[in-house]
């Protein structure tokens, strides 16, 4: 049974509300708590739930996506029989006009049922029950729901995907979600209530709220636990060196970074530097940004590859976090007003 | 197979002893180090980085942590469709298990790996080293020089040079003298176990060594003296920079400790020279709102709610609130219960400490914590409340 559900991830399914984040990559690929893309929660859920075969629908071929998901490997799927594909489509008719375009790899598996899924939904979800429930009650459709609201995931049967994709232009449904949605249509819907943590990542102010709340024991462990492992692209870092005078609390700290500074409810990604007296708090910092001495960040996401010279002054509010783009050089201090 | 111009036999057999509760379970390669790495991270990344991509680990003893550690060699980047990470045990011969009754025989047996790939150039090397070094240089070095043995070596401090194979060398580094841990050393150039020799020059000299029944069958007491007998040319290769060979429980402790010192050459953060080891997948480090971290390395998945100072801590080890660790190393997804106090000490992986252990230290000995570490310590503790 595990291995009948195939894996959509459908990475159009928010375009363009996450600013400077998305500025430069598919939202897919935007880095989280610590040392992971969005999109490892997802694919790590699947192949956790025993799916063998996911396959990634992106707009475009987008390099930082292609590149951090390579073969496949970190999650054990680069197989010969199944594994992971990538079904990049120029189209803007829809999720369904563009799954039509790569029907073969419905036709050619084996699967009955299909999950099909956005991509920046941060979770750590097994599926099983969901698919029990749907096969249990018969369901045609099955919406995967958190606090009464859509997850925006769902559960379909393969051939019924198939009907819908071939009747999208008679029933006007432009995506999986529009049947789920549609009161009228004569199919038996269902809904699956997840009580876990989930946070589907569709604003900054959500990527940033999502990301500080993890500082909290109790929600962290309930994302990250040693049974259903969220797997990422390893980078090889040495462990973390805490420097004489770093100060460090209440902080999620990924490795290979250098920490001379006072870094204060932050999360700070792999090979960050830290200079002396500096002061970080309530922020954000990606891979390979590197800090001077003097600085002081509060209410701030630095995108990767950030410069920060000395004494910089960057300075947003809890409700507003000052967002620096990836590969920035700021010389001169910033404060969101 | 297709022809390699060199291969690399990693003899990765050691059962480090003097390592006591630390290489019960495992081979000396296999013993954890640096808050991420087990000891044999250091030769195999050092082929990957060199450019060496077909490299037979000579296992022996404990295997199971190493094979299945090291497993198709992905981790180094060394699962390669030609060559690649080859783990080669001890086999049997019609009716007789093999041994590998020395490092020379090990070879021995293994000549049939090494001449499918038909090289023209063998570099052994050891699991149970902490170094940082090319290899290729030494290769070209070795062509340069025409020589039929080069041998990697190091100056090591006078006092300790009875520890070592030592080499005497002429003014262009001929090897004119070799000691195999000499009483009254006449020289402080210590052999690091690295050699590169001449394909045929080595094959030669393993079958004779194979045929004499008095040879201990070992590289440093054996083939190479045969070799300078017979006034072949042996060439030292001068190495400077970070050597470690981690015998006992403290120089594990210092070799750790060392990367805490700026000053040192070990630079485990350069990009250009990576050293890879098999990733845990544990998520990033969790500092506690009353965490103290000082002067420390802390590696993915711990979770610090205590303090930790001039320590080295490995992946998911957890120190609760108002523990102290002091100048210690603590192996992978041990905890430290609250309250406790651990000083200048090796805990060990998965070991709970439980609450309130309070482990003073201020002798020069390193202490090792083990489960019956514990259990003694415990039973002290109550005979001195009882008295």
């Amino acid at each position: 049974m595990k291995k009948s559900m195939l894996g959509i991830i459908d990475v159009t399914m928010y375009p363009g509300e996450l600013g400077k984040l998305s500025a430069h990559r598919s939202p897919a690929a935007i880095p989280f708590a610590g040392r992971y893309r969005l999109v490892d929660f997802i694919i790590s859920n699947m192949v956790n739930s025993g799916i063998q075969s996911v396959a990634i629908f992106p707009p475009s071929p987008s390099r930082s996506l292609m590149d951090h998901l390579g073969s496949g490997k970190e999650w054990d799927l680069n197989r010969k029989r199944d594994g992971l594909f990538f079904f990049p489509s120029l189209s803007k008719d829809g999720q369904l006009s563009r799954l039509d375009e790569h029907r073969d790899y419905f036709e050619r598996s084996q699967q009955k049922y299909v999950l099909v899924s956005n991509c920046t939904t941060v979770a750590n979800m097994d599926f099983t029950p969901a698919l029990d429930r749907f096969i249990n009650q018969e369901c045609d459709l099955l919406e995967i729901t958190h606090k009464g609201k859509s997850a925006e995931m769902y559960i379909i049967s393969l051939p019924l995907l198939m009907e819908i994709i071939d009747n999208r232009y008679e029933t006007g449904y432009k995506s999986v979600k529009d049947a789920a949605e549609d009161e009228k249509s004569p199919y038996t819907r269902c809904k699956y209530e997840y009580d876990g943590l989930l946070k589907c990542i569709k604003t900054i102010n959500d990527y940033y709220q999502t990301s500080m709340n993890l500082l909290e024991k109790e929600k962290w462990s309930q994302l990250f636990n040693e049974f259903q492992p969220i797997f990422t692209k390893v980078k090889d870092e040495p462990p973390t060196k805490y420097i004489d005078g770093s100060q460090v609390t209440n902080s999620m700290i990924a490795n290979g970074c250098n920490i001379e500074g006072e870094v204060n409810h932050s999360i700070i990604f792999r090979a960050v530097y830290i200079g002396k007296e500096s002061i970080i708090q309530n922020s954000i910092v990606m891979q390979k940004s590197k800090i001077g001495n003097n600085c002081v960040l509060e209410h701030v996401i630095l995108d990767k590859d950030v410069v920060v010279g000395d004494g910089v002054v960057l300075r947003g509010t809890a409700e507003e976090p000052l967002v620096v783009k990836k590969g920035s050089v700021v010389e001169n201090a910033v404060t969101s007003s | 197979m297709a022809k390699q111009k060199c291969v690399a036999m990693l003899l990765a057999g050691g059962k480090g002893s003097r390592l006591k509760e630390l290489t019960e379970n495992l081979a000396k390669p296999a013993v954890p180090y640096g808050g991420k790495y087990r000891i044999i991270d250091f030769p195999l990344s050092n082929c990957a980085n060199s450019g060496i991509h077909t490299v037979g680990v000579l296992t022996q003893y404990q295997p199971l942590v190493l094979n299945s550690y090291i497993g198709i060699g992905s981790a180094w980047d060394l699962d390669r469709r030609n060559g690649g990470v080859t783990v080669l045990p001890p086999y049997s011969e019609s009716s007789e298990v093999k041994w590998y009754s020395g490092t020379a025989s090990a070879i021995y047996q293994n000549l049939n790996y090494i001449k499918q790939y038909d090289p023209e150039y063998v570099l052994i090397l050891s699991g149970d080293h902490i170094y940082k070094m090319n290899y290729d240089i030494m290769l070209d070095y070795h062509i340069e020089k025409q020589a039929d043995v080069t041998i990697s070596v190091i100056e090591v401090p006078w006092v300790e040079a009875s520890r070592f194979g030592i080499m005497k060398t002429d003014e262009s580094f001929n090897v004119t003298r070799f000691d195999e841990k000499p009483e009254k050393p006449e020289s402080n150039l210590a052999s690091m176990g690295i050699y590169i020799f001449k394909w045929s020059v080595l094959s030669k000299y393993l079958e004779m060594d194979e045929s004499n029944p008095d040879s201990s069958n070992d590289f440093g007491k054996d083939v190479i003296p045969a070799m300078l007998s017979d006034e072949l040319k042996l060439v030292a290769y001068p190495f400077e920079g970070y050597w470690k060979d981690v015998g006992t429980v403290k120089s594990l402790w210092e070799a750790n400790m060392d990367l805490l010192d700026d000053e040192q050459d070990l630079n485990l953060f350069e990009h250009s020279w990576r050293i890879y080891s098999v990733n845990p997948n544990q998520p990033p480090q969790i500092i506690g709102n009353d965490a103290v971290i000082k002067h420390s390395l802390v590696n993915e998945g711990c979770v610090i709610d205590g303090e930790i100072q001039n320590s080295v801590m490995f992946q998911g080890v957890e120190v609760e609130k108002e523990a102290v660790v002091k100048e210690c190393v603590v192996m992978p997804n041990a905890r430290i219960g609250r309250g406790s106090f651990i000083e200048r000490a090796i805990v060990m992986s998965n070991l709970e400490v439980p609450e309130n252990t309070i482990i003073h230290n201020k002798s020069d000995d390193i202490l090792l914590i083990t489960e019956a570490f514990l259990v003694e310590h415990a039973q002290e503790r109550t005979k001195l409340e009882e008295a």
